[in-house]
């Protein structure tokens, strides 16, 4: 005979049961979501680097819900203000960190991605460079929660040396914006110059966030230079390729830029780089089958070619995303850890994240911005494979 | 050395027409208006949008106008109404007007970096000491010269200058004397709002266009009024002309601290004069 007291335990297994498989059902349909979090500038002198990092994000997260999600579970993304400035980077990223969003991605200045990267652990983030250049990042600043999914400095310069080498100026200049990145890149340059047996013989670091460029661009002229390595970005681009063709400076002399001749450069001041060359980290004619797709997808949506930092963020955000699939998990440091020697798919064809110092291993292109039918566009003249565009990795970088 | 002593006076020819729009303002207002730098980017991107259909001139005159309604408003709106409250409240409010145009125009236009083309008579170049010069960096300094020589011929000469000056020394006893001090405060504060806007539309052809750009040149704004003195026009102008010259010699001769330069000299000069070059009122 069943007492009173069997059926009420009975009762309470059934409850109990049930509550499991409804908690293990909603576990399958709503896995805790992908949170991402973008400290980026949205004021400052890299502002409209930062729209392009969002849109990338943007284009990325979409993508991946509009397709179920990865592995079931959501995306979504969250901004903070970096504004182009290290200390306002660490405290946007430190709020997204803690607010649930520790997947971090897209500073713009290397200071900002360097600043992040030094709180990491503390924080339980991880974080994806997919703009800063500066190779400390990759170098003595390297760590087992820090990647970079686009081109270091030493890559681009693997680029520049046998262009250079090929090049009849001899007298070299360098404009570059006055910090870790601008710094990194002139002493690269300066290096590839000696190798190549050219010389660098003067060199001037404007402040990031420069108005008039007049003090600099004279100086540049009186010295009777053949050619200048620019290292500006942003609106620092833009006011400097203005001011130099007012100037007359990019008439009489070979410019070469780093990160220079980008999209966002082109569309605000494209006649006046027209003749200028650059170091192109991705181009929209890129031929892999995967880069024809996502092309066509970013024309539909955005009704304009993707730019590099579009690209690469996507690339970045495409790391996250498969990070998280193989660790079955979105804890930073399980993610981390599954990035650590990923291969995956990314417009750049697949790609690998090279273990020995995180950072991803891709092609490189090197060209000039053109005028044909009166459009102002980028003509690559150069396309350097993974096997040569790929330097060693740093000495320097010791993984903790 | 000539060629960079040039540069720093087109720089400061710059600062100077800016800078004399803020001294005006604080002059009958006694408020330091942080809205200034937001009127300077706001005056360039109406200046654009107006250029885009009649060119740079009609740009420049569209720029002025639209700026001086805005600072009749914000005289009558703010300015009027805060008058009798801590001078802080107005200078916080002045802020988050910065804040709220600098995001309006971001909406509006964009973070995109914009350019405006000089006017085709001044887009040349022409060779001085042997070297290429903009002829349009020749004009900003023509231009700033200009602005000014009006500016003070108006405050000295004009009925309606006699009232400003006699505002901006003691607003009650002009008050007093017959003179509607609401009215002159008004018209100084779009004058000098107006003079914001021409000042961005005169910069927007050398420096792009950015929602940034408001924020970036009134910090040089600000060293160029308190170097001057508060108030003063002839000692606002005095300065201008100083911070463009230590700017641009700072950056040849002392690149390493290039950017500390601006607010060395405000510490010296403080220190030699606490009211700065020109103690005294417009």
């Amino acid at each position: 005979m069943r007492t009173r007291r069997e059926a009420i335990i009975g009762a309470a297994a059934f409850g109990a049961s049930a509550a499991g498989l409804a908690g293990a059902a909603r576990a399958q349909a709503g896995r805790d979501p992908i949170r991402v979090g973008v400290p980026t500038s949205q004021t400052g002198a890299y502002a409209v680097l930062g729209e392009e990092v969002i849109r990338g994000v943007q284009f990325a997260v979409d993508e991946a819900n509009a397709a179920g999600g990865i592995d079931g579970r959501q995306a979504e993304f969250r901004i903070g203000d970096e504004q182009s400035n290290p200390d306002a980077a660490r405290r946007a990223a430190e709020r997204l960190a803690q607010g649930g969003h520790g997947l971090l991605i897209g500073a713009i200045s290397s200071a900002s991605g360097l600043a992040i990267a030094g709180q990491l652990d503390r924080w339980n983030a991880l974080y994806v460079s997919t703009v800063n250049k500066a190779d400390r990042l990759t170098g003595e600043a390297c760590g087992r929660r820090l990647f970079r999914a686009n081109h270091s400095d030493a890559m681009d310069l693997m680029v520049v040396a046998p262009w250079l080498r090929g090049r009849p100026e001899r007298k070299w200049g360098i404009c570059a914006a006055d910090y870790v990145w601008g710094r990194d890149s002139a002493a690269g340059f300066t290096r590839a110059a000696q190798e190549t047996g050219k010389e660098v013989a003067l060199s001037v670091f404007p402040p990031l966030g420069t108005r008039d460029y007049a003090p600099y661009i004279s100086q540049l002229k009186a010295t009777e230079l053949q050619g200048v390595w620019v290292v500006l970005s942003g609106g620092d681009a833009i006011n400097f390729a203005k001011q130099a063709r007012q100037f007359g400076l990019s008439a009489e002399l070979t410019i070469v830029g780093h990160a220079y001749i980008v999209p966002t450069t082109l569309r605000a001041a494209g006649e006046d780089v027209v003749g200028s060359y650059g170091v192109i980290n991705y181009d929209a004619s890129l031929d892999t089958p995967q880069n024809r797709r996502f092309v066509e997808a970013w024309r539909r949506r955005f009704n304009q070619d993707p730019g590099e930092y579009e690209a690469e963020t996507y690339t970045g955000m495409r790391l996250i995303f498969e990070g998280v699939r193989k660790a079955g998990s979105t804890d930073a440091d399980k993610v981390a850890q599954a990035m650590n020697s990923l291969e995956f798919e990314s417009p750049f064809g697949m790609v690998r994240m090279r273990a020995e110092d995180h950072q991803l291993v891709m092609p490189n292109l090197m060209g000039r911005v053109v005028r044909d039918d009166g459009r102002v566009h980028r003509a690559i003249e150069m396309t350097v494979p993974v096997a040569e565009a790929t330097p060693p990795p740093s000495a320097t970088c010791r993984m903790g | 050395m000539t060629i960079q002593i040039l540069n720093g006076l087109v720089y400061g020819s710059l600062l100077l027409v800016l800078a004399a729009g803020l001294a005006l303002i604080y002059g009958l207002r006694r408020v330091v208006n942080f809205g200034h730098g937001a009127f300077y980017m706001l005056g360039a991107y109406a200046g654009y949008t107006a250029a885009q259909a009649g060119g740079f001139w009609a740009g420049l005159a569209a720029s002025a106008v639209v700026l001086a309604l805005f600072g009749a408003v914000l005289d009558r709106l703010v300015f009027r109404a805060l008058q009798d409250r801590d001078p802080l409240v107005t200078v916080i409010v002045t802020f988050g007007l910065l804040l709220v145009i600098e995001d309006a125009v971001q909406w509006i236009w964009g973070t995109e970096g914009r350019s405006m083309d000089a006017p085709a008579l001044l887009a040349g170049s022409v060779a001085l000491g042997g070297d290429a010069f903009p002829v349009y960096r020749l004009a900003v300094i023509a231009m700033a010269a200009g602005l000014t020589a009006a500016l003070l011929a108006w405050l000295h000469r004009s009925r309606a200058g006699l009232f400003v000056r006699a505002a901006s020394l003691d607003p009650a006893i002009t008050a007093v004397q017959g003179v509607n001090t609401d009215a002159v405060a008004m018209l100084v504060t779009a004058l000098g709002a107006a003079l914001a806007g021409v000042s961005g539309v005169i910069a927007a052809p050398f420096l792009s266009l950015s929602p940034a750009m408001g924020g970036q040149i009134l910090v040089d704004c600000f060293v160029v009024v308190v170097v001057g003195g508060l108030g003063s026009l002839g000692g606002a102008a005095l300065a201008a002309l100083l911070l463009g010259q230590v700017q641009v010699l700072g950056a040849v001769l002392l690149p390493d601290i290039a950017a500390l330069i601006p607010f060395l000299t405000m510490a010296a000069v403080l220190l030699w004069r606490p009211t700065g070059l020109a103690g005294k009122r417009l």
